[in-house]
């Protein structure tokens, strides 16, 4: 395995497990998503450059464009969250009335 | 070169686990700067100057100026870093479990070729992804304006998201 294929590939893999393993803040798993998105430009950008093929670096063009709305709407939630519960902690996101 | 790349991808994986042990949002944030500058650095170590120069101002200039803004939402009196023992936890681990894999794939650590994308006689406008990115306006024309229209959705989205609460997609129930 070349070190730039294993290097996107761990990464994408860490903001995973970042994403699965949360702990207290919202947003720190808005942020684990952003870095396998950063992940993935990487790759598809270091696709169309090692192997040559330009046509296709309109492909990461076209996946931050769309990695922004996600990162957007994520956001949202997360307001939206700290309007109702006051707070973005996951701990609050229960069902419990009290 | 090959060794500046070489490092520019081990800041990454670094920068990434920062931002995986979930401290603070602030510092995951820092990390995240700091991943995003590496890569724009191994992009253009490869060639690709204007793919790093749209990472730079729509990602990290837009999105995470943005989530910058919201790590307020997340405030908290003792924020915990990187050297806090709960964090520090994390840290080691994602650390020791990329060194395992390192390990795994050392025998056959294939270096590649990191060469640059195209060969030209002098300096030039023009490289390789500038005149790929062209064609997202020429060929892929029909694309670009059902992005720009989920792009607009996205903005509506939002709006509705975040209306207020008594009438929003979230209320105190």
């Amino acid at each position: 395995m070349t070190p730039v294929h294993f290097s996107f590939s761990s990464a994408f893999m860490l903001g995973l497990m970042g994403l699965a393993f949360h702990r207290t803040h919202l947003l720190s798993a808005l942020l684990c998503l952003e870095g396998m998105m950063l992940s993935l430009f990487i790759a598809l950008a270091l696709w169309t450059m090692q192997l040559e093929s330009t046509m296709f670096s309109a492909a990461p063009m076209l996946l931050l464009a769309f990695s922004a709305c996600e990162a957007s709407a994520g956001l949202a939630l997360l307001v939206a969250t700290a309007r109702t519960h006051g707070t973005d902690r996951l701990q609050n996101l229960s069902l419990l009335q009290c | 070169m090959t060794y500046l790349v070489s490092l520019l991808l081990i800041a990454l994986i670094i920068g990434l686990v920062a931002v995986a042990s979930n401290p603070a949002p602030y510092f995951a944030a820092l990390g995240l700067v700091v991943a995003a500058g590496v890569g724009c650095g191994v992009l253009i170590g490869h060639g690709g100057s204007f793919l790093s120069l749209v990472l730079f101002l729509i990602y990290l200039g837009g999105m995470l100026v943005v989530f910058a803004y919201s790590a307020a939402l997340a405030a908290e009196p003792f924020p915990e870093s990187w050297g806090d023992r709960s964090v520090a936890g994390y840290v080691l681990i994602y650390l020791l479990g990329v060194s395992l894999v390192v390990g795994l794939f050392w025998e056959d650590w294939y270096e590649g070729s990191w060469v640059v994308v195209d060969d030209l006689k002098e300096f030039s406008m023009l490289r390789g992804d500038v005149g790929g990115v062209a064609v997202m306006y020429s060929s892929g024309g029909g694309l670009l304006i059902i992005s720009a229209w989920v792009l607009l959705l996205t903005l509506f989205v939002v709006l509705e998201l975040t209306r207020g609460l008594g009438r929003g997609a979230l209320r105190a129930v």
